[in-house]
């Protein structure tokens, strides 16, 4: 578990440092050198952010998740363009004292030709990419559009250095970079890492939700309850937007069929509820580890809508091993999907204690929905819902003394 | 993180923009700067600071000691250090890839200057 935990930030660390340490300038000015090692250090860092974007079920395992290797992947990302905004910055700082001019010219592409043009380009990609990131209401079609402009942006950079008569060792760092980025769009993209499925039945569960269950081709992912596939509809009578959407399995059948629910929640999950029996699909997985080694204490699930998806992929599967509370919120009755399955499994498990309520528009109430105010101290704490709704979960257990080691949630955010 | 981004793009627009600027006020001890040496080195004074610690190099008639700069050189030392004690214009024309320097190269060597080539003379 600890090394797990330390996978990332060691290759991290392992993939800077390593590079910093080889490129290390000598007899260099302390600003010039600074200059130097802040841009190995963001090539560095967007070296293992590349590596961190592919979605693989073995690197995802050994790198403790493919919901930490996104967090990851936006941290590295984000630290390796400020490292990278000051490599010019410091570099044209240490010759200000002498002459203001060149300090000008150091920055200036019309000063320097081709090399520099590179460097401005690539951060001016990886600025436009980054904009996109962080600014959440543009559409999501354009969103990737962008973001897809940050890879141009590592190898402008990555050209940079070469066209300056760096090629040793950026060469195998340019192959590197376009093997990460080939990878990603061949295998993850176009689907080559995914298995072919097809869709046997489509049920409406609630107003707005659609359980389809998917049967397998060939052979099939396998998958825990609690985890999530990449699924992407490819007719040829159906298609949905061309791309792999993150839906969590429902229920996993002993013959390898599962089943995910889609809520309707944009253009293409809409979509996707009028797809048809026979449809074909991809899928690649199983991802998360958001239900993973849970220890044998009393638990809290709290579900908000859409969300009940992994616990009740779980309690299909089979009672429950622990004193547990699940608290399935929902905005209306028409929304409560699977409620009459739920209440039918807890009357059958005695360990398990369902409370399920209509929230309406308005924020729960966290007080009388989780009135005893020391009874979850040693309770294991699993949250999925709207990140709202997650928060103030989150926010309300800790003041009640549950440590953050004891609250569990998927933030399910692939942007 | 987005606090940080707009923080960080921000900031770094501002000193690009102070960078700018500074270079339109030269200090006046900038802008005659380029006053010539006009001390006269022959080619045979030339072939005696081949070492890098120790590197004179002719360029377009003039004579720089780039000792110093050595390090600082962006490509591999093994590219400009047999140029050291020789007349290299034309590796510098064309970098040996048939590219020029840039005019923020022509600018560097200003300060690294020694002295005039002696024409015609060994």
């Amino acid at each position: 578990m600890i090394l797990r935990n330390l996978s990332i930030p060691l290759l991290i660390v392992t993939c800077t440092v390593s590079l910093i340490w080889w490129a290390f300038p000598e007899g260099l000015s302390t600003a010039r050198t600074l200059g130097i090692v802040l841009g190995w250090a963001g090539c560095g860092l967007l070296l293992a952010s590349l590596l961190l974007m592919l979605r693989e079920t073995w690197l995802a395992q050994r790198l403790g998740g493919l919901e930490r290797m996104y967090q990851w992947h936006h941290w590295t990302g984000t630290t390796a363009y400020v490292v990278l905004l000051a490599h010019p910055l410091v570099l044209a700082a240490d010759v200000w004292p002498d002459s203001r001019l060149l300090a000008w010219q150091t920055l200036s592409p019309f000063s320097q030709g081709w090399p520099i043009w590179a460097g401005w380009l690539s951060l001016l990609f990886l600025m436009l990419g980054l904009a996109a990131t962080f600014i959440m209401r543009i559409p999501y079609q354009i969103w990737r559009l962008l973001h897809f402009g940050l890879g141009v942006g590592v190898l402008l950079g990555l050209v940079h250095l070469v066209l300056l008569g760096i090629s040793d060792p950026v060469l195998p760092i340019l192959g590197l970079a376009v093997s990460f980025l080939g990878w990603r769009l061949i295998r993850d993209d176009f689907g080559l890492a995914a298995r072919p499925y097809v869709v046997g039945s489509v049920k409406s569960v609630a107003e707005g939700i659609v359980e389809i269950s998917l049967k397998p081709l060939a052979d099939p992912t396998a998958i825990t309850p609690g985890q999530f596939v990449l699924v992407a509809f490819l007719g040829p009578t159906f298609r949905d937007c061309g791309e792999f959407h993150p839906f969590t399995v429902s229920s996993i059948g002993a013959n390898h069929e599962i089943c995910i629910a889609v809520k309707a929640l944009g253009d293409c999950t809409r979509h996707i509820q009028s797809v048809e029996p026979g449809t074909m699909v991809r899928v690649h997985g199983a991802f998360g580890t958001f239900l993973a080694d849970r220890p044998p204490t009393p638990q809290l699930w709290v579900a908000g809508g859409i969300g009940i998806m992994p616990f009740l992929a779980l309690l299909r599967a089979g009672p429950v091993n622990q004193p547990t509370t699940l608290l399935y919120l929902y905005r209306t009755e028409v929304d409560a999907a699977f409620l009459h399955e739920l209440q039918v499994i807890a009357k059958g498990d005695q360990l398990l204690s369902l409370k399920a309520l209509a929230t309406g528009d308005k924020a729960p109430d966290l007080d009388s929905l989780l009135p005893d105010t020391q009874g979850f101290l040693n309770y294991e704490c699993y949250l999925c819902g709207p990140p709202g709704m997650v928060a103030a979960f989150r926010k309300d257990l800790h003041n009640r003394g549950v440590t953050p080691h004891q609250i569990h949630f998927e933030k399910f955010e692939f942007r | 993180m987005r606090r940080l981004y707009l923080s960080v793009t921000l900031i770094f627009w501002l000193l690009v923009t102070a960078f700018w600027a500074g270079s339109l006020w030269l200090p006046p001890a900038e802008k005659s700067a380029a006053i010539a040496i006009d001390k006269s080195i022959t080619l045979t004074e030339l072939a005696k600071h081949t070492a890098p610690e120790n590197c004179w190099v002719a360029i377009r008639g003039n004579v720089y000691d780039l000792s110093v700069y050595l390090p600082e050189h962006p490509s591999q030392p093994d590219i400009l250090l047999p140029w050291c004690g020789k007349e290299a214009t034309e590796a510098y024309n064309t970098k040996t890839k048939g590219r020029p320097h840039s005019p923020y190269a022509d600018e560097l060597l200003v300060k690294y200057r020694v002295g005039i080539l002696a024409s015609g003379k060994p």
